[in-house]
């Protein structure tokens, strides 16, 4: 990635909560297992040696259980929560060295966030909590409103502007969460969970309206879930986090097509793999040298799985697979669609038990 | 999102369908809302004052000659009551029965107080602090019981702990089946909170002088009194305790089969024992603060020396009678609450390392007692202290205070003001003199229908006509010029308590360490009975306005800086993260944020202040601050029954304005 384009950047990030919790970073006693750990120290680990990067525009997603530290992690970025140690860069301007007013800065014109609960104003009415962020750097009623009104339309809520916020549903109090948040143009967008609190279907309404955001704003956006579909449908880029530390970082392709480590797997088993890998993922080299020879059984390198399969099934005859310059890049056929198809993990690859929260991350949560 | 559509079509017919920039649709909308309700009520409640107005020539004050004789009247009544007493069958088979029972009940009481002696009772009382695991206790309540001793007060003492225990065993025994009905049934509830809220709001004042009427003068009066300020909250914390079951182990009991009766035992009660217990030690606080007024009805115990002491100003007998009730307070708030901690533990005490097994203990508790109520009764004089053992500080104490008062009271020494007496002076001239000639001398029209027009603006109409009637009716009742002394004193000490308490709810709620050091002086504070505040009020202040005022700011400052940083603790984490996260100062997230989500608990802050502030203002009529509250003490002591009477009326209609007047609209069921 080239520097210019690098809108978030972490190095080495460190948080341990508890007592004296900041002299353990990078102390031997961190890699005990956390039960243990809690039990010397009475510590508990939230960010372990974390680093990533997030291109301008990219969507980061941040997939873990409940108290794998995902939600300190997103916290952190802008010092809700202050790390312990690390290096954060957030739009070319380094957080954990900006002094009081550098910092109000950086949270006023660059980052805005969209909370798991919400977390509207009850006493303001919806345009008011829109406004929000806007009242805060002090623009005039006016022009606030008028942005207002704007975002409004763009989320669907043109005409609730003087309700409560107790008197929406929780779907649309979310969107007024998002517009609250994009009302002050910032270049970074958090999600905190943001629609683990809606039901299923408004929860896929909410992704489509992310995914129909993007494409006209293209803001950096770094979503923590801890729902797996959800990161599948809008990251481009998943980093599984346990325990305080990243396990994987890589596309919904290469988490889903090929896990790093038994945890990963277990946690992607139940993903239907042909709605993830593509035909790229599942190519081989191609056994004709022209793309003459296979006919019009020819199919985009991004086509899903799930749309070959019908073909290959139908015949023995393979697919080639074809670039958007027209060149033939590699086939596919019944076989090895099929083993892309299957090439899960066996069951028992893990303890379930290890899936489970521990008592001490539970802990955590707790204290957070 | 058929929503959407539905409510565009809604707020186009509020708006009309012309094009007006953002910023003006909303405000048009906003004027909308707030004039479709008041636009009609205002003008006819505008009208109704301006005809009263021309109507009454433009008088000032509440017209004279409208007041009809009530004093006389209710004279006549009570009159009636004395002939009738022991004639009329509802004295002779119902009221008089009680009376004797409430009374013969305390002697009881008393007799086993004595039974036991004094060495019994100090031993009894520290040794149930022993078992309740607290040591410290323990020593605190041997020191504090000496001073009862040493003070020359401890049949006083003992006389007030009879009252308290029969006065709270009634409010329980009663209270709680009240409560367990309430919790089960939404017609009993609906049926009993009206009434349950007016008698929280009523200062025990207010009944006192009907009491009397009743029952006489005696321990009887005293009681009833105290049971009516104490049931209330009983048979709330009860309802509260079981309401604050969880559904869900509610619904487990049903899934399993229970009836409503087994769902009661078995499931709520069970785990609504502890909240309810640890209620009952406010209560029992509550119960004592009546039960010092009550020597106004001539309950002896430790309010009366207070009473006597006040009456002659002397501050030093006061004072150590005073420190008396709140050692008395201190030792029943802590015993009650170690004894309650212990209530529904539930953790199994094996394998704890313990000096003394816990059985060992109670024996060793148990035999103590045993033997200190025998030495008491063969050698220790049994229910009365030792004259001999006898510790004088009056002397010492009011020299004390003669010093105090010469480098305080006196002009000398404090810069600008002078010393408290200026200040006290300057306060009544300046102040509180005007502000009641200013209320005395309102226009009856511009009050009646003014505190309407507020009325009606906080809740609407049937509010509106609620205040009006009020403020007529003190007029009516002729306490129109008492009211405004009282309720002058009731202003300027609620501006202090809200120009002081806020800011330092809020100050406590930036600055941890300030919450830190102000806990145990509120603690102190809100543990001691509303009498007691007079004492060093009396001293700094002298008799008077002033007196009523700092007396009322101290009482009812602790709840205002307390429900100010509550409300403030209370705001969701997340909605202050939300206000952080958009980089708002702290000031902002002060302005814009944290006091408007905190403002349901700093009005309730408010709407309490103003009831304490008017309950210690009537309080302290006993010295010389005038108002309703003189007119019961004058109505108790000089047989002027109607007086006492119209005063008690007119301070329950000034609580019932205030709170409504305070209090939003209501909100069905309050969580």
């Amino acid at each position: 990635m080239e520097k210019s384009q690098i809108q978030i950047s972490c190095k080495n990030l460190w948080k341990v909560f508890g007592p004296k919790g900041a002299n353990l970073v990078g102390s031997p006693d961190t890699s005990l297992p956390p039960a243990e750990l809690q039990e010397k120290t009475g510590c508990v680990v939230a960010i372990r040696d974390v680093s990533f990067e997030v291109a301008r525009g990219e969507v980061f997603v941040v997939m873990g259980l409940s108290g794998s530290g995902k939600s300190t992690l997103i916290r952190s970025l802008t010092r809700l929560v202050d790390v312990d140690a690390g290096e954060i860069e957030l739009c070319q301007r380094d957080v954990r060295k900006a002094d009081k007013n550098q910092l109000r800065d950086i949270r006023r014109h660059n980052v805005s966030m969209v909370f798991q609960q919400f977390a509207l104003f009850p006493h303001r009415r919806v345009v008011d909590n829109v406004a929000f962020g806007l009242e805060i750097q002090g623009v005039k009623k006016a022009d606030r409103y008028r942005k207002v009104d704007e975002l409004l339309q763009i989320v669907g809520l043109s005409g609730f502007g003087n309700s409560y916020p107790s008197e929406l549903s929780g779907g649309m109090q979310q969107r007024v969460g998002l517009a609250r948040a994009l009302a002050v143009d910032p270049e970074v967008l958090l999600f905190d969970e943001a629609f683990s609190a809606l039901d299923p279907l408004i929860r896929r309404e909410m992704q489509d309206q992310v995914i129909h955001l993007q494409e006209q704003l293209h803001k950096t956006v770094v979503f923590v879930s801890h729902d797996l579909d959800e990161a599948l449908k809008l990251g481009d880029r998943i980093a599984i986090m346990r325990n305080g530390a990243f396990v994987q970082v890589g596309t919904p392709e290469e988490v889903v097509g090929s896990p790093k480590d038994a945890y990963v797997a277990a946690f992607t088993r139940d993903v239907s793999r042909s709605k993830v890998l593509t035909a790229r993922w599942a190519m081989q080299a191609p056994r004709y040298p022209s793309l003459s020879s296979y006919e019009d059984r020819v199919v985009p390198p991004t086509t899903l799985l799930q749309g070959v399969l019908p073909v290959v099934l139908a015949s023995e005859l393979p697919v080639g697979v074809v670039d958007s310059d027209g060149r033939l890049i590699g086939e596919l056929d019944r076989r090895s669609v099929l083993a892309a198809i299957n090439d899960g993990p066996p069951d028992s690859a893990l303890n379930e038990d290890e899936m489970l929260t521990t008592p001490a991350n539970w802990r955590e949560e707790v204290a957070k | 999102m058929t929503v959407v559509a539905e409510s565009n079509e809604r707020a186009e017919v509020v708006q009309k369908p012309e094009q007006l920039p953002p910023s003006a649709r909303a405000n048009k909308v906003v004027a909308a809302k707030l004039l479709q309700r008041p636009y009609t009520g205002l003008f006819v409640l505008l009208l109704a004052m301006v005809i009263s107005a021309i109507y009454g020539g433009f008088q000032s004050g509440f017209p004279t000659s409208w007041v009809p004789n009530v004093t006389t009247w209710f004279n006549s009544v009570a009159n009636w009551i004395t002939i009738h007493q022991n004639t009329a069958p509802f004295f002779v088979h119902f009221l008089t029965p009680i009376g004797n029972w409430l009374g013969n009940s305390v002697n009881a009481v008393t007799d086993l107080l004595n039974w036991l002696s004094w060495p019994g009772v100090i031993a009894l009382f520290a040794g149930t602090a022993v078992l309740a695991g607290k040591w410290r206790v323990a020593i605190f309540v041997v020191i504090a019981m000496f001073y009862f001793g040493l003070i020359g007060l401890w049949s006083a003492s003992m006389s007030t702990l009879a009252l308290m225990s029969v006065a709270v065993l009634i409010s329980v025994v009663l209270g709680v089946p009240l409560g367990i009905a309430a919790a089960a049934s939404r017609v009993v509830e609906e049926a009993i909170r009206p009434i349950l809220d007016l008698m929280q709001m009523l200062p025990a004042y207010a009944y006192l002088v009907p009491i009397v009427l009743l029952f006489g003068i005696g321990n009887s009066g005293g009681i009833i009194a105290t049971v009516i300020y104490a049931i209330a909250p009983v048979i709330r914390l009860t309802m509260l305790g079981i309401h604050s079951v969880p559904y869900e182990t509610v619904e487990a009991g049903k899934s399993f089969g229970s009836n409503k009766w087994q769902l009661l035992r078995k499931v709520q009660l069970p785990m609504a024992l502890k909240p309810i217990v640890l209620g009952i030690n406010q209560v029992i606080m509550m119960a004592l603060s009546v039960v010092v007024i009550a020597s106004l009805v001539g309950t002896g115990g430790l309010g009366d020396p207070i009473l006597q002491a006040l009456n002659i100003v002397d501050v030093g007998d006061a004072l150590t009678a005073g420190v008396a009730i709140v050692f008395m307070a201190m030792i029943l708030d802590r015993i009650v609450s170690a004894v309650a901690e212990n209530v529904g533990r539930n953790v199994s005490t094996k394998g704890q390392r313990q000096l003394i097994s816990p059985r060992n203990l109670r024996i060793a508790v148990g035999a103590l007692v045993i033997i200190a109520i025998a030495l008491g009764n063969v050698v220790g004089g049994g229910g009365s202290f030792p004259a001999g053992l006898s510790l004088s500080l009056s002397a010492p104490v009011n020299s004390f205070l003669s010093f105090l008062q010469s480098h305080l009271y006196h002009f000398s020494s404090i810069p600008v003001i002078g010393g408290t007496s200026n200040l006290s002076s300057f306060t009544t001239l300046e102040i509180l003199n005007p502000l009641t000639r200013i209320i005395g001398d309102f226009p009856w029209w511009l009050a009646v229908f003014g505190t309407g027009v507020i009325g009606y603006l906080i809740a609407g109409w049937r509010r509106a006509v609620l205040v009006s009637i009020g403020v007529t009716a003190i007029g009516l009742l002729g306490m129109w010029t008492d009211a405004s002394v009282t309720l002058s004193q009731v202003l300027v000490a609620l501006v202090l308590c809200v120009v002081i308490g806020i800011p330092l709810g809020i100050a406590a709620y930036w600055w941890p360490p300030l919450e830190k050091v102000l806990r145990p002086i509120l603690d102190v504070l809100q543990t001691m009975p509303a009498f007691v505040y007079l004492i060093p009020v009396v001293l700094f202040f002298s008799v008077g306005n002033m007196a009523g005022v700092t007396a009322s700011f101290v009482y009812a400052l602790a709840p205002a800086v307390r429900l100010t940083n509550l409300g403030l603790r209370q705001i969701k984490v997340d909605m202050i993260e939300a206000g952080n996260s958009f980089g708002a100062t702290r000031f902002q997230m002060l302005r814009k944020v944290e006091l408007p989500a905190a403002r349901p608990t700093i009005v309730l802050a408010i709407n309490q202040t103003i009831m304490l502030v008017l309950a210690e203002v009537i309080v302290a009529g006993l010295v010389g601050a005038g108002g309703l509250g003189y007119d019961v003490v004058v109505g108790l002591g000089r047989d002027e029954f109607g007086l006492g009477l119209s005063a008690g009326l007119a301070i329950v209609v000034l609580g019932i304005v205030f709170d409504r007047l305070t209090q939003g609209r209501p909100a069905g069921r309050r969580s």
